[in-house]
């Protein structure tokens, strides 16, 4: 039986290794070799950078967390005790409840003033620079001025909050050593200081989409809401999801504000997770419970992450 | 289980993988030697005039140890968590000033060296100098650990001009106001809308004048409870709970955390301050004038909180002899007398009490009072863990004065976490002692 072989059956496939000869490499292969290393050592000051500053101090936090230490003597190791003590430490549950309040009044309000100053500030009116740097300047300055001031403004006999307050019949409270609103008033000064992030962020984000989109909405007659809902929205949430993440991370580590501000006061009103941390740590010499309490708040913030993470294909529109 | 890890191999763990870890870092950068190396001390320094002071220190030193002696200057607020991570990592200068409300948190962790058996080597240190109440803030069960630099009873302050503005008579600079008088006396400035009777900071730290003044006291007499709970502490803050939250006389809280008896003073419509000597120099700025008398006298009679501090030797200082010469330098009388005729406080030395001069014109009453002579005072008593202390009583206490509970509600709330650390102070006090 004789078989017949096809002209293309005669030549090599490329890809069968029994036919392949080796080549010596060529120019292009240098190149994505030369690539791969050009890349990874301009990652590794900062892989070296989140060894030394991130990854070795939850370590050493998870290891310093089994232990009684007060910085001082010789550390005795003490098992799960200070994961115990936290469980029935109503302080520590009180500033994880605080931290929790902060979070979840602050990332909204401002998400929400971020995203509206955005909006406006991409309407591209005349001086629009100027508006933009100056939105940006609470951004830039550091937390301890900018509390500062905010000590001055909230007084409440002739601070600037309750003297515009009064302009209007109201009786502003005594801000920082009110029961009611003391935690307020951080959250206020926080959102001042911290929408220039986002509205940078979702300007940014706003400037990328395509004006088609919108030409074809106005098209379809959809109103200035129908395209904000169905056009912005959408596209913008690739940026909503960035500063979310972000936000919501920083905030639960919220600790210069409320230290310069109300120092954790009234009572332990403002006392928040990472002020408890310091405390226990740099004022109680309780190396070990500090250490827990960092644990348990890392754990947290990266639960809370992932779950955001894992929402972010039903949430999230990405353009491919 | 209770398993013992050494220091030394904590630190060494440590030291081994943050080298390995940073190595690639920090390559190329250079490492100057460990403070520790060097005659090197470390103070706390706010400010150009603070800097002088202690520039002037440095410089009597090395003329005097004939050396070239480092300082190490800190601001205020971030000293002590310096010091402590300093402490911790074996890198504290040679030696270190500590407040004395942190002598006894250092030495029952052994961060401190004892000092008993330098000063007995040595006939030419006279340990007599020093006031009894220095002498006492720098020692910690039954050892010394530190040697003076400043030691001051709490004092009030009186606003000379507003007294005469308001024909009030003045008080008496030799003669402690009763708490009824001193009442009446700061009551008559409030006539005038704006103007106060007095001020002072709601924490415990002011509060103690008045409770050892009510022959109260923080601490139980064998230091295994709260005393603040008692009938004389009780009626001390009550008096004055009532001066912030019943008449009146203080100037509004405004915010607890920068809540400044001073400040308000400063602004010249208060009569009387609470404070130490230690605000004199603050006070000559002042655009009125001002003299101190001794603090009121209540049930046990006038005994205002008697404060200081001092410097210390690191516990892990190696060269335990140059480190002594620079100690005995740095509280020596002459550098004690730059201290004083500079303003900062009362020195701990009585030779250098005469560097402490006016204005005030009654100024000399600080010395009077140590030495016993007039009025009296009481040694500020703090425990092994007075950190934790002081910020319990700093959460629900200060929320009386600003008429947010009842003083009886926040004792009650925050006496048995306070008994609770009471009791660890207690055991570390035995397990120290043994």
């Amino acid at each position: 039986m004789s078989t017949k072989i096809t002209p293309a059956e005669l030549v090599p496939r490329a890809n069968d290794p029994a036919t392949m000869t080796p080549r010596p490499p060529t120019k292009k292969k240098y190149r994505k070799e030369n690539v791969n290393l050009t890349a990874w050592l301009f990652l590794l000051p900062s892989f070296l950078g989140f060894l030394v500053f991130t990854a070795f101090p939850v370590v050493a936090a998870a290891g310093i967390s089994l232990l009684e230490w007060d910085l001082f003597s010789s550390p005795t190791f003490v098992g799960l005790a200070n994961f115990q003590k936290l469980l029935t430490d109503e302080g520590f549950w009180a500033s994880f409840v605080n931290t929790a309040y902060f979070t979840f009044a602050s990332v909204p309000l401002t998400i929400i003033t971020s995203l509206i100053l955005a909006l406006l500030l991409n309407q591209g009116f005349k001086y629009i620079a100027v508006f933009r740097s100056l939105l940006l300047l609470p951004y830039a300055t550091i937390t301890v001025s900018v509390a500062f001031v905010w000590i001055w403004m909230y007084i409440p006999q002739d601070g600037l909050i309750n003297t515009v307050l009064s302009w209007v019949g109201i009786s502003g409270p005594d801000w920082l050593v009110s029961e009611t609103w003391a935690m307020p008033a951080l959250i206020i000064m926080s959102v001042w200081k911290g929408f220039g992030f986002g509205m940078i962020i979702f300007l940014a984000g706003l400037q990328a989409i395509p004006q088609q989109l919108y030409e074809a909405a106005m098209v379809d007659g959809a109103s200035s809401w129908a395209r904000f809902r169905n056009v912005t929205l959408p596209m913008l949430s690739p940026s909503m999801f960035f500063v979310v993440v972000t936000s919501v991370i920083g905030s639960f580590q919220v600790f210069d504000q409320a230290l310069i501000m109300t120092n954790g006061g009234p009572g332990t009103q403002t006392t928040t997770l990472v002020m408890s941390i310091y405390r226990a740590g740099f004022e109680n010499y309780n190396e070990g419970y500090a250490a827990a309490q960092s644990l348990v708040l890392f754990l947290f913030i990266l639960v809370i992450t992932a779950a955001q993470f894992l929402n972010q294909r039903r949430l999230v529109h990405y353009d491919n | 289980m209770n398993l013992q890890i050494t220091r030394r191999s904590m630190l060494k763990f440590g030291l081994a993988t943050g080298t390995i870890a940073s190595l690639g870092t920090t390559m190329g950068c250079s490492s100057s030697p460990a403070a520790g190396s060097e005659a090197s001390w470390s103070m706390w320094s706010t400010g150009a005039a603070e800097d002088k002071v202690w520039k002037d220190f440095k410089n009597y030193v090395d003329s005097t140890l004939k050396i070239n002696s480092t300082s190490n200057l800190t601001p205020s607020k971030g000293y002590q968590t310096k010091f402590d991570l300093q402490l911790a990592s074996g890198t504290t200068s040679m030696v270190a000033a500590v407040s004395g409300t942190l002598i006894p948190a250092y030495a029952a962790r052994g961060a401190l060296m004892p000092l008993d058996d330098l000063i007995k080597a040595d006939p030419s240190f006279d340990a007599d100098d020093f006031y009894a109440d220095s002498r006492k803030i720098c020692s910690f069960n039954n050892k010394t650990y530190a040697l003076g630099l400043d030691v001051a009873p709490t004092i009030l302050y009186y606003n000379k001009t507003l007294f005469q503005e308001l024909g009030v008579p003045l008080p008496s600079a030799r003669e402690p106001m009763t708490w009824e008088q001193f009442h009446a006396s700061a009551k008559a400035f409030t006539k005038k809308t704006d103007v106060y009777g007095f001020t002072c900071t709601p924490n415990i730290d002011d509060l103690m004048s008045w409770i050892y003044s009510a022959g109260g006291d923080l601490l139980n007499s064998d230091q295994t409870a709260s005393a603040l709970s008692s009938e004389a502490s009780m009626k001390a803050m009550t008096f004055v709970h009532d001066l912030f939250v019943k008449d009146r006389i203080t100037p509004p809280i405004t915010n607890l955390v920068t809540e400044n008896a001073l400040s308000n003073f400063l602004q010249g419509n208060v009569a009387y301050l609470q404070n130490g000597p230690w605000q004199v120099l603050n006070l000559r700025n002042a655009k009125f004038e001002w003299d101190v008398v001794p603090f009121p006298q209540g049930p046990a009679g006038s005994l205002p909180r008697v404060s200081g501090s001092g410097f210390a030797i690191p516990a892990e200082t190696k060269d335990a002899e140059t480190a002594w010469k620079l100690l005995k330098a740095l509280t020596s009388k002459d550098a004690l007398d730059i201290y004083a005729s500079a303003g900062r406080n009362n020195p701990a030395r009585k030779s250098a009490a005469t560097a402490f001069v006016p204005p005030p014109a009654n100024l000399g009453i600080v010395q009077e009072i140590l030495d016993g002579k007039l009025a009296g005072g009481h040694t500020f008593d703090v425990t092994t863990n007075w950190g934790e202390i002081r910020q319990l009583l700093s959460t629900d206490l200060p929320r009386s004065f600003l008429g947010q509970i009842s003083l009886e509600d926040a004792v009650k709330s925050f006496t048995p976490e306070l008994n609770a650390l009471i009791g660890t102070h207690h055991e570390t006090m035995l397990k120290t002692a043994s």
